[in-house]
């Protein structure tokens, strides 16, 4: 699971380590920082809350999720360290729930996992949601497993104990978004993100493949998911519902970055403000309602093939469906603005 | 390639980078700010030069750790030394330190300021004038140290040697003074430990025998903090990242604290208790604990000495468990809620809501008082022995998310050479009779010893230390100082100007935290660790080839570091050898030369520090390159609770166990590493050393206590006069309502603003800055009641005088209850002062004086004494001092201000306003138990008089005279309390233990009527502890 892990320092800013770590993945040489700041650091934010959210921002009942259940892991969100990484909480019953035999504030030996980053800040949570710390927590996941259910009392419930927690990581906190995450990277012009997304879409969908074969996933969607509310409709909601809602991946099934915004203004023939995203697209459709909104329905629509693309499942349905009832609305109501 | 290859060929990468050394991923931490360059790339770091922005223009670093010296914490530092000019250029934290990881609070990275500040001393200072006049030559360091060495010579050789004494503030090296005062056979430690910490410390002291409280807030439940730990408190930073790790993970966090502190902000109970009624609410929660059974019973009667308790306060009745808590129970029946809110002034339904908080946190409860509260009251130490009782009663003791007593998370190697012999004076001017409990030296009495009891000091250190502005009753310090009968030589040791460096006959320049060695270790988590303070540039220049000797050749200027000045001192002193001192500074490698500090700390990096030989031998580093290379060690994690330990068989030949549970054997200690203070504690008197406690049917490490156990009842308390205190009670402060008149409200002094370093923020421009005044805090109804608002002059009247200070009203504060923070108001004098008070100190002309810029000349290189006036002038009002027998007054001339200098900022200073020394106007008040000074005042508060001035002054030395002897009379003598003839109990920890003949009381207070129970253990009776038979010592 090293391979996970790798691919997640990866969304982090380059530098000179991440040549070596490029290579050995047989990735592309990473781009500039100045690169990295324009592509992921300023439009895509690689914290699950984003996408999850219903209002598109990070926080919120999609990062607490996620820490709830590092919480419910033991996870210590002390050290920041190189090359040690995380420990369980001492908090939590090592035997019963770590699966490490010996010493409680140890992971068994020649195990170091390195959790990254992100979620080992102080205070922990406000990180936790970040896609190298989920991808750590899970190749972390992994060694725990192999380490901590090798033998000894109990190690089989051990084991079924991290493959349980393996699977609710996957299923509930990392595929409900990663797949547009990645797809929002498409067409971004670099060409070592098109090849650091293509891999980690496989390695990720290899592992939701093998989980759903053992039949690790539940009926349910992801909680994330249910029951979140489609675009708003602006006539109903009101216009700054509906521009939140056309930020927020969740709620509009697509993701808009700057650049997107920015294209949509080439193409429309507008002026695209200076500004964060919200205030240019409230521009965008100040100045030219019908031309933005049929715009954005063309986007969603793209999207909406976009999502369905990136295989078959039901996380992927839901996004695809989510976009495409997005694409029906924007039409309708571009519809509406030029009758 | 398939996913398997490459996750191979990824995992193969890693390994093989990590074999290496280096790190594969890039930090553990990149996101945000939590980024650290990777270590194996700090020989060579680049960065952006940020001044040449928007050119990118390259700078190249080596970044050097080194230890933060702007606390006791002991912070991991990195300086970022440029490789072309070779000037630190900033510092940052150190990611490899156990305790801070990496973070840092503002004063770790304000360090450069201090390096470049234009007013600092770079040369040694000897005085021309007198005292205080402000007149100074530079010489070199051999005439200061022949002249200082001849001095202390003498002492030494006319049997003289309590008149030399070490008087220290901020500590450096683990036990390094200590040892050479041990090896100089001088009593003369001397700490500021009495007007800090020692109140609580003497409180967990009686507990358990160590001193300090390791709170382990990562893993709690509960934390409850007696005083403002997240932004002030003792080991701040490393403590706060951990409280908030702590809440993190759901623990709750309950303050006590008189004012809305930043920590309070943060509380899920805060609770402005009135100054002094902390201990009536910590029982009530204990009373609470007992009542409703929510303790642990099995941890209380395996480990409390619940039964010396009943025998010696319940004879007659049956000695078992039930019958304790039955005792228990009564004992504490009294403290009600109702009660503890009558006293604090926190409602009822507060009160039993943290005590259920409490009840709920099991063993999982970390607590912590270091100042605050103990340091404020009469009878304080008493708060943290309460709040100890919270953690016995739930077996929060050395257990994950409880408390461990400190010595057990604190490894202080074994160093090259250990003196074993102690002196044979006993020093009454820090350890006076009339304290026998106190935990450290009575150091804030000091100016009224010398004159009431006719001492003289002929050498006195003071080192990196401001008693005149720190301590209470400053104006008995410069009386002192001044007096040529009382203070032969005073050599102040310090890196910057000081009020008390100017009343010194020379003034030696100290290195700040990248100039120095030190070795240090605390506890600040359930693990052990050490950090390398160094002078980074002398390890720069060592790093790129040259030989450097001697720290001065690297540091600014002529600036020296401790260990190399006390080396050379000491041969100085005995520059033959013959009278026993030099040998403990010699070479191991080279007998009869002088030990080198590579040469030290190479010794004890390779044979004191359990697996850093073989950490650095997997780098293929010495331990000492590796060492210089990370500046810290974690020797050990999950120390965990070291009393239940079972004694090693092989610690254990012909044991025999006393009625009371203590064990003895006749196998001796096997040498440690680890040199850590530990009290002494008595064998059997038959040969046998103290070796464990029986417990569970097995001989356990047990407590360095007398009984082995947690003593719930002190029997030393008890043994030595405070039978009424041996338990853990409530006792009303001077501060109490009921102790003060009607128109008296109760001061607190003993909290401070993070950004501020004691005596040294003055020569932290980015700290001035940040903070630079102290308002009195009032309630809005006691500022109607005065007729004030924000910004009003007010004049507080303590005993002994008054100060004028600017109101600040605030709901954050307790009705009826001031405060004013302490570390402000530094001044410095205008233009000299004479001792006999013939002549007003004026104020400096042409400049520095908050108004004129560039006026005064800043070649960068002043000492601080260009104008003829010495002193740091960022934050630093000028004063005129005046003298009429007794009384004193101290008129602001005026604030600080910009002025020209090489430091361009120095011309930015946009404040004038540097606060009030209040301290100067607190008489000593000493805890009569633990000796600690009590500093809250009860005070009037007035509007300022039309003719007071922000910072003015008036004290009445005869006055503060008058309340020494009224506090010395609530004393319990040794000479009237001793039960064994002695001076002190001696297991209790003092630094630089004498002999134990030197315990024995003198004669004639034998014979004014001591006691001496029967069967006591006696002074002399040949059957030291463990520690005085150290087997790794020299003689």
């Amino acid at each position: 699971m090293e391979l996970l892990r790798a691919l997640g320092s990866l969304v982090e800013e380059p530098s000179s380590e991440h040549r070596g770590v490029a290579g050995a993945l047989g990735l592309p040489e990473p781009p500039s920082p100045a690169v990295h700041q324009r592509v992921v650091a300023s439009q895509r934010w690689p914290y699950a809350s984003v996408y999850l959210g219903q209002e598109g921002m990070m926080g919120g009942e999609a990062r607490d999720r996620i820490a709830g259940f590092r919480r419910a892991l033991g996870i210590e969100r002390g050290p920041v360290r190189p090359a040690s990484g995380v420990r369980p909480r001492p908090g939590v019953d090592p035997q019963r729930v770590r699966g490490v035999e010996g010493d409680p504030d140890r992971p068994a030996s020649g195990v170091r996992p390195r959790l990254a980053s992100a979620s080992d800040a102080p205070g922990g949570s406000p990180e936790a949601d970040h896609l190298a710390a989920l991808l750590d927590l899970l190749a972390a996941l992994d060694e725990w497993r192999e380490a901590g259910g090798s033998g000894g009392r109990g190690a089989a419930a051990r084991r079924a104990l991290f493959s349980q927690a393996k699977a609710t990581l996957v299923w509930e906190h990392l595929t409900p978004w990663l797949r547009p995450y990645l797809a929002s990277f498409e067409g971004c012009g670099v060409p070592f993100y098109g090849a650091w997304t293509a891999l980690l879409g496989r390695a990720v969908d290899a592992v939701e493949t093998r989980l759903a074969e053992e039949g690790e996933f539940p009926d349910l969607l992801p909680a994330a998911l249910r029951g979140v509310p489609g675009l708003p409709d602006p006539r109903r909601a009101g216009g700054d519902a509906f521009v939140t809602g056309l930020l927020a991946p969740a709620r509009a099934g697509m993701v808009l970055v700057r650049d997107d915004l920015i294209r949509l203004a080439g193409e429309a023939g507008l002026a695209c403000r200076a500004g964060e995203r919200r205030y240019a697209l409230a521009g965008l459709l100040a100045q030219a309602p019908g031309e933005t909104l049929a715009w954005l329905a063309r986007r969603a629509e793209e999207w909406r093939e976009r999502l369905a693309r990136r295989g078959p499942g039901r996380i992927a349905e839901w996004w695809s469906g989510r976009a495409g009832e997005s694409a029906r609305l924007l039409s309708h109501l571009a519809r509406e603005a030029h009758p | 390639m398939s996913l398997r290859e490459i996750e191979a060929r990824v995992s193969a990468a890693k390994a093989e980078a990590e074999a290496r050394g280096e790190t594969f991923y890039p930090g553990a931490s990149r996101v945000h700010l939590a980024a650290y360059p990777p270590k194996e790339r700090w020989a060579d770091w680049v960065e952006l030069d940020s001044k040449a922005w928007p050119e990118r223009v390259e700078r190249r670093f080596m970044l050097v750790p080194t230890t933060c010296f702007n606390c006791e914490s002991a912070c991991g530092l990195l300086a970022y030394v440029d490789r072309e000019t070779l000037e630190v250029r900033k510092f940052e934290g150190n990611p490899e330190h156990p305790g801070s990881r990496g973070r840092n609070c503002a004063k770790g990275p304000a360090t450069v300021t201090q390096l470049v500040d234009p007013d600092r001393i770079l040369h040694p200072l000897k005085r021309v004038g007198e005292r205080g006049e402000g007149k100074w030559e530079r010489v070199g360091w051999d005439e200061a140290l022949d002249d200082i060495a001849s001095r202390i010579r003498a002492a030494i050789d006319e049997d003289r040697r309590e008149q030399v004494m070490y008087h220290v503030g901020r500590p450096g090296e683990d036990g390094f003074t200590e040892r050479m005062l041990a090896a100089w056979g001088v009593d003369g430690h001397n700490s500021h430990t009495n007007i800090c910490s020692s109140g609580a410390r003497a409180g967990y002291h009686f507990w358990m025998g160590m001193d300090r409280p390791s709170p382990d807030h990562a893993n709690a439940q509960v934390i409850l903090l007696i005083s403002s730990h997240l932004e002030a408190g003792h080991y701040f930073n490393p403590h706060a990242q951990r409280v908030m790790e702590g809440k993190a993970n759901g623990a709750k966090l309950i303050v006590f604290d008189t004012r809305l502190s930043n920590t309070a902000t943060h509380a899920d109970h805060w609770l402005s208790t009135y100054p002094g009624s902390e201990a009536a609410v910590l029982l009530a929660v204990a009373a609470h604990l007992i009542r409703t059974g929510s303790y642990d019973a099995a941890f209380v009667e395996r480990w409390w000495n619940w039964r010396e308790y009943l025998e010696a306060n319940h004879p007659g009745e049956p000695a078992d468990f039930e019958t304790f808590q039955r005792a228990l129970v009564d004992l504490y029946e009294g403290y009600t809620f109702e009660f503890a809110a009558a006293e604090s002034g926190v409602p009822e339904a507060t009160v039993r809501a943290v005590a259920e908080t409490v009840a709920q946190a099991g063993s999982r409860l970390s607590t912590h008082n270091w100042r605050s509260a103990a340091a404020g009251n009469l009878g304080g130490w008493q708060v943290a022995r309460c709040l100890f009782l919270l953690n016995a009663l739930a077996g929060a003791v050395a257990v994950p998310g409880g408390t461990y007593p400190n010595a057990w998370n604190k490894f202080v190697p074994r160093p090259i050479r250990m003196p074993s012999r102690h002196p044979q004076g006993w020093n009454d001017l820090t350890w006076p009779g009339d304290y026998p409990l106190s935990l450290m030296e009575m150091s804030f009495l000091l100016p009224h010893l010398t004159a009431e009891r006719d001492g003289r000091l002929d050498v006195y250190f003071t080192r990196v230390y401001n008693p005149v502005w720190t301590n209470p009753d400053g104006f008995s310090w410069i009386e002192m100082l001044t007096d040529p009968t009382r203070i032969g030589l005073h050599v102040a040791l310090t890196p910057t100007w000081n009020e008390t460096a100017f009343f010194a006959d020379y003034v030696l320049p100290m290195g700040h935290s990248a100039e120095r060695h030190d070795l240090t270790s605390y506890e600040q988590y359930d693990g052990r660790w050490i950090g390398f303070r160094q002078p980074v540039l002398r390890t720069v220049r060592e790093r790129l080839g040259e030989s450097v000797a001697d720290t001065r050749a690297a540091n600014p200027g002529e600036v020296w570091e401790e260990n190399e000045f006390w080396i050379e001192l000491t041969w100085r002193i005995d520059p033959d050898g013959s009278r026993g001192l030099r040998k403990f500074f010699e070479s191991r490698r080279q007998p009869g030369e002088k030990v080198t500090v590579d040469e030290y700390y190479g010794w004890i990096f390779e044979n004191s520090v359990p697996g850093l030989p073989e950490r650095a031998a997997r780098e293929g580093v010495s331990p000492l390159e590796y060492m210089r290379r990370y500046g810290a060690f974690e020797i050990d994690r999950t120390v965990g609770p070291l009393h239940e330990a079972p004694v090693p068989e092989g610690e254990l030949r012909d044991v025999q166990v006393d009625s009371a549970g203590r064990a003895f054997s006749r196998e001796p200690a096997p040498p440690s590493d680890n040199v850590v203070p530990m009290p002494p504690l008595d064998g059997d008197g038959e040969g046998r050393r103290r070796v464990g406690v029986s417990v569970g049917g097995a001989v356990r490490r047990g407590f360095p206590t007398p009984s082995g156990r947690l003593e719930f009842w002190s029997p030393t308390l008890a043994d030595w006069g405070w039978p009424e205190m041996a338990v853990p009670t409530y006792a009303r402060s001077h501060v109490h309502p009921r102790n003060m008149d009607r128109d008296q409200m109760c001061l607190i002094s003993t909290f401070r603003l993070p950004v501020q370093i004691h005596t040294r923020s003055a020569n932290a421009k980015w700290l001035n800055e940040i903070a630079h005044t102290n308002p009195v805090w009032l309630h809005p109804r006691d500022a109607a009641r005065i007729g004030v608002a924000t910004g009003d002059l007010v004049r507080v009247e303590t005993r002994i005088g008054r100060f004028v200070a600017k109101a600040w009203v605030t709901e954050g504060i307790h009705p009826g209850v001031a405060a004013c923070s302490h570390h402000m108001g530094r001044w410095k004098l205008g233009d000299g002062w004479r001792a006999d008070g013939s002549r007003r100190g004026r104020p400096a002309t042409g400049g520095n004086d908050g108004r004129a810029a560039g006026a005064r000349g800043g070649d960068g290189s002043s000492d601080g004494t260009s104008g003829g006036t010495p002193g740091a002038r960022q934050a630093v009002a000028t004063v005129e001092l005046g003298r009429e027998g007794d009384a004193w007054e101290m008129r602001r001339r005026n604030g600080t201000g910009p002025f020209a200098s090489s430091d361009p900022d120095t011309a930015r200073i946009w404040w004038a306003d540097v606060g009030v020394h209040q301290n100067m106007t607190f008489p000593v008040q000493p805890d009569p138990v633990s000796g600690a000074h009590c500093w809250h005042q009860a005070v009037r508060i007035r509007r300022a008089a039309p003719e007071d001035r922000h910072g003015d002054i008036w004290v009445d030395t005869a006055k503060s005279r008058r309340v020494f002897r009224e506090w010395l009379e609530m004393a319990r003598p040794a000479r009237d309390h001793s039960p064994d003839g002695t001076r002190r109990p001696y297991w209790l920890l003092r630094p630089v233990r004498p002999e134990r003949a030197a315990f024995r009381l003198p004669a004639e207070d034998v014979a004014a009527g001591v006691g001496g129970k029967p069967g006591a253990t006696g002074p002399g009776d040949g059957h030291a502890g463990a520690e005085d038979r150290d087997p790794g010592a020299e003689g």
